[in-house]
């Protein structure tokens, strides 16, 4: 089963890279930490790759000052918390240590093990066998983890490159050693490997994983951005990222107001089932019913494991529900349910009625979204407006107003276009008869605005358009607020029904 | 093909070759070609399996990265096992998958294939029918696999019962194979696999 799961990060060669580059360096923490809010008291910060790489070193040490161990172990018992600080010192100090690391599959630095004796070769003395290769070396050209598991340079560096490159496993790399679970450290991984591309690979996955573990860490989702937000708490919040891109923390679509991330989702996925892509997605692929990795079956058995690293599901690729219950009572994904087969018919016939409203809804959502990209064309427009007034006798700050008219503008389109997705799953009550009413005020306001950026300014009608446009966007950015507060209101007071 | 691989190779079936278990005949590798990209495997079913007595020949194949990826392998000679396809010979056992390690051998490989056979894990099927009736009626499918293994794989024991059905259907025009696969999920109820064969 393929998993797509590196297309979050470009390699822009954002990341310290080359050589001897470890990720335990001490780097100077200058705190250049700068605090941001997108419209509330929401407050973020912006990290860069290298000072994800700080915050994580960061982290690391934070723990080590109190546990006391080395840190590269440190680091593998984090990943194994998922980086939750508090779990890690709460078993650390509470329970059974032994247990612990051995969880973790690291050995417990406090004890020292009967390593492995190595394989002497009789065929020299003083020379070891490589169990990989079947070469003879001298003892200085093997090397191992704590484990007492030894290999050869070369073998090491195969089989971390194997693991990096094909697996794509960086945090859970084990020993080559049949049966071994003990855990590859980043110190040694960065030691044995040797092309630095692979180095790299291993820096992308090892940063990648921490972020992705992170509850209060999330990637900038802009293709080609390697910016990522760090919050204080998990919120359904827009926040800005350093490249200009506007997201939703919780889910990470485009600030999507007034509509709630669940539903949003939803909504998208009923929206790709439409296209050709997504045909084929839905005939090959299944998606993990624990993390939403879409997966491809290429072979094999039924029984699945996830093979995001941060997830690691069992589950039946028939059924999609847990393995567990196949293995101890057998298959229940075999069985036709009559029931169910009637329901299903049911609901084809409510399917077609719902197919209409949905066309509906869609319709309207696409053509939002379709004018928002024309409108950002409008800004180069109006840039050269903005200039070609400035000619005509005004001054620059005399012609800025077009420019805000075009914010607000995008602003109202974007409202406008998430205002159909909630739409579609409400209920009718009093309450939403006055959502569309909002809808309808701001949606006529905005289409009026928009038309009024679109005419030609000359000598003549420029203070009469500049009173019109001013008027018109203050009124839209006063209605699109309203619509939200009226929404925001109905979520406090729980007003919205939805239907589905 | 790569050089660690070749290397690994030779070395390895030097060690499959003078390996006890192969005095005993119980395991033997064969290279199909020079290159030993592709290997032919043989083992024996275990002593007290419906598999006794039988020769089961497998085909391995060697990938580039070996000794870091884990050899191909499939069953050639038809199978009646839980855990291995009865139509394509497909293997679903964890350390031909994520759970190899680089310092395992074709020997521990043909070995570990060899206890699979003397213990099925039904929990973890790669065949769901045969999955099916070895948890459902144990003793049908030991008289399946034993049919199967008589068959195929040369066992001496001759059932002349499931020879009598499947030469009725072939009467009927089934190819042979068509019918004992057929027989073989319906637990040798001629009824029912007449009827599926002809629905």
């Amino acid at each position: 089963m393929n998993v797509d799961d590196d297309t979050l990060y470009d390699d822009s060669g954002n990341e310290t890279s080359g050589d001897d580059v470890d990720f335990v360096i001490d780097v100077d923490n200058a705190s250049n930490k700068e605090l941001h809010s997108y419209d509330d008291e929401y407050q973020y910060e912006v990290l860069s790759t290298d000072d994800i790489v700080q915050h994580m070193v960061d982290c690391i040490k934070e723990v080590n000052t109190v546990v006391q161990i080395p840190l590269t172990t440190t680091r593998i018992l984090l990943n194994y918390f998922n980086w939750d600080k508090e779990k890690l010192m709460e078993r650390f100090f509470d329970g059974n240590q032994d247990d612990l690391f051995k969880e973790a599959h690291v050995i417990n630095p406090f004890k020292k093990v009967n390593a492995v004796k190595p394989k002497i070769s009789n065929k020299l003395l003083g020379t070891e066998e490589c169990d990989i290769c079947f070469m003879v070396f001298p003892p200085t050209q093997m090397t191992g983890l704590e484990c007492g598991h030894r290999f050869c340079y070369q073998c090491w560096n195969e089989y971390l490159t194997t693991k990096i490159m094909e697996e794509g496993v960086g945090q859970t790399i084990a020993c080559a050693a049949h049966n071994c679970p003990i855990l590859v450290d980043d110190q040694t991984a960065m030691r044995l490997l040797k092309d630095p591309r692979v180095k790299l690979k291993y820096q992308h996955l090892i940063t990648n994983s921490f972020v992705e573990c992170n509850r209060l860490l999330r990637w900038c989702p802009s293709p080609d951005c390697s910016f990522a937000i760090k919050v204080s708490y998990v919120e359904a919040k827009p926040v800005a990222c350093r490249c200009g891109h506007v997201f939703c923390f919780a889910c990470g679509e485009n600030w999507h107001d007034p509509v709630r991330c669940g539903l949003l989702k939803k909504w998208q996925k009923k929206c790709d089932d439409d296209s050709e892509t997504s045909n084929w997605i839905a005939a090959n692929t299944k998606e993990c019913p624990k993390c939403n990795a879409t997966i491809e079956k290429d072979g094999g058995c039924n029984h699945m494991i996830c093979k995001n690293q941060n997830c690691k599901a069992d589950f039946c690729w028939v059924c999609l529900g847990p393995w567990e219950p196949h293995g101890s009572s057998w298959y229940n994904c075999n069985r036709y349910d009559e029931d169910e087969a009637k329901a299903a018919r049911d609901a084809q016939e409510k399917s077609r009625a719902a197919l209409q409203r949905y066309l509906f809804y869609c319709n309207r959502y696409m053509n939002h979204m379709q004018s928002l990209r024309f409108e950002h064309k409008l800004y180069a427009s109006v840039k050269d407006k903005m200039e070609e007034m400035q000619q005509h006798n005004m001054s620059w700050i005399e012609v800025q107003f077009l420019k805000k008219a075009v914010d607000i503008l995008c602003q109202c389109r974007q409202t406008l276009m998430y205002t159909y997705v909630f739409a579609y799953y409400l209920k009718k009550n009093n309450q939403s008869v006055i959502f569309e009413d909002n809808q309808k005020d701001l949606e006529r306001a905005t289409e009026l605005l928009s038309e009024y950026l679109e005419r030609d300014i000359t000598q003549e009608n420029l203070i009469d358009i500049k009173q019109k446009v001013q008027d018109k966007y203050r009124y839209c950015d006063g209605r699109r607020m309203a619509l939200l507060d009226h929404v925001h209101e109905g979520y406090e007071k729980d007003w919205w029904v939805y239907s589905e | 093909m790569a050089n660690i691989a070749a290397q690994r190779i030779k070395r390895e079936f030097k060690e499959v070759i003078k390996s006890e278990e192969v005095a005993k005949c119980a395991i033997k590798v064969e290279l199909v070609n020079d290159s030993y990209t592709e290997l032919k495997g043989e083992i024996a079913g275990p002593p007290d399996t419906p598999y006794e007595g039988g020769t089961f020949i497998l085909e391995i194949k060697v990938p580039e990265t070996y000794p870091f990826n884990p050899p191909k392998v499939r069953f050639m000679t038809k199978i009646w096992h839980p855990n291995i396809s009865s139509v394509t010979g497909a293997i679903c056992l964890d350390i031909l998958k994520d759970q190899w390690a680089a310092a395992m051998t074709l020997r521990t490989v043909l070995l570990s294939l060899q206890a699979l056979l003397s213990a099925a894990e039904p929990d973890d099927p790669q065949d769901a029918v045969v999955a099916k009736q070895y948890r459902e009626n144990l003793e049908m499918f030991q008289i399946t696999a034993r049919h199967w293994t008589n068959v195929y794989a040369g066992g001496p024991h001759v059932n002349s019962d499931c020879d009598d059905k499947i030469r009725r259907l072939v009467d009927m025009g089934i190819e042979e194979h068509q019918a004992r696969a057929a027989l073989s999920s319906y637990n040798w109820d001629l009824e029912r696999a007449t009827e599926q064969l002809f629905s």
